[in-house]
């Protein structure tokens, strides 16, 4: 008997602490695998912000987000990362950051295509921020 | 003749632009490391803003707490729900001034070490903090660097026990950031 409770505690501690190593070690995962529950374009998602930022903060913020848009502007980080903002006819954009953790089909984007991003919203830094950004097919 | 030099004086006066006064960056580069015996955290921000006046050397900066990049989904989930508590307080900013404007030549090119003094928040608490740094002009650009240590304890982050030794007392903090002329 006390074997059998001994070997029953050794089966556990290994696999609770194979589960906890995971976990621990679990790597962030790919934003395209992330559903989106809300769609938004660019313009609606900075006015939201622009008019009442609290309101906009709770509403978006920590959620992902798929945002339609014209690219203004388009640049890559030192890493490669693009970095797109779409237009909002406001000084500022949405700022979208591509995922780092994605191989991106595409990472060349010209000013005035439309595009869909699919990331997760960040909040109001003049911009609107969106990290870890995918293009949703 | 000498109407036409004074013409002339004051013609090559309009010539020479005026030097921009407020420069600005949406990509500052802000990143944190800990580095405790058992485990390395760090995460990094490249879209923090960052505006400067050089005539009055102020200056404000801010990040989006929820677009710290990790490497690890469970560092990134703790540092955003129990540590820095992003969806209560979204950003962290600092708004200060250099504490000499005059230790920087903005109109000459060149590698100025300075210092800069001012409110840093962070987790919905202020602090007044000096730092060192360097202003680099290169052209139309200012350059500007930046490494300091932050006290979590004077933040108000409280870390479990379970993971105390994991996450060092002190975060590093290292801003890159190149400022360009405000239009």
């Amino acid at each position: 008997m006390l074997k059998k409770i001994l070997l029953f505690l050794v089966v556990a501690g290994v696999i609770g602490g194979s589960v906890g190593y995971y976990l621990f070690n679990k790597k962030v995962p790919s934003m395209a695998d992330e559903t989106s529950k809300i769609a938004v374009s660019a313009e609606q998602l900075f006015t939201a912000f622009d008019t009442d930022e609290a309101a906009a903060t709770a509403k978006y913020v920590g959620k992902i987000v798929a945002v339609s848009g014209q690219v203004r502007e388009s640049s890559k980080m030192e890493d490669g990362t693009p970095k797109v903002i779409l237009e909002t006819g406001s000084a500022f954009g949405v700022l979208c950051e591509f995922d780092p953790n994605t191989k991106h089909a595409r990472t060349e984007f010209q000013p005035g295509e439309t595009l869909t991003l699919k990331g997760e919203c960040a909040g109001l830094n003049l911009d609107v921020q969106i990290a870890r950004c995918v293009v949703v097919q | 003749m000498k109407k036409l030099v004074i013409i002339g004086i004051w013609l090559s006066t309009l010539a020479v632009p005026a030097p921009a006064q407020r420069f600005f960056t949406r990509n500052a580069k802000v990143q944190f490391n800990s580095d405790a015996p058992m485990e390395k955290i760090e995460a990094v921000n490249k879209s923090g803003t960052a505006v400067i006046d050089t005539k009055t050397g102020n200056m404000e900066w801010k990040v989006l707490i929820k677009n710290f990049i990790f490497e690890k989904a469970l560092m990134q989930e703790h540092f955003n729900e129990n540590y820095l508590e992003s969806s209560k307080f979204p950003n962290a900013t600092f708004k200060g001034a250099l504490a000499d404007v005059s230790s920087v030549n903005f109109g000459k090119d060149g590698a100025y070490n300075t210092r800069v003094k001012g409110a840093l928040e962070i987790h919905g608490i202020k602090k007044d903090i000096e730092v060192p740094g360097t202003i680099t002009v290169a052209g139309s650009t200012l350059k500007i660097n930046t490494v300091f240590t932050v006290a979590v304890a004077d933040y108000n982050i409280s870390i479990p026990g379970v993971v105390r030794d994991k996450i060092a007392k002190e975060v590093k903090v290292t801003v890159d950031a190149v400022l360009n002329p405000l239009k």
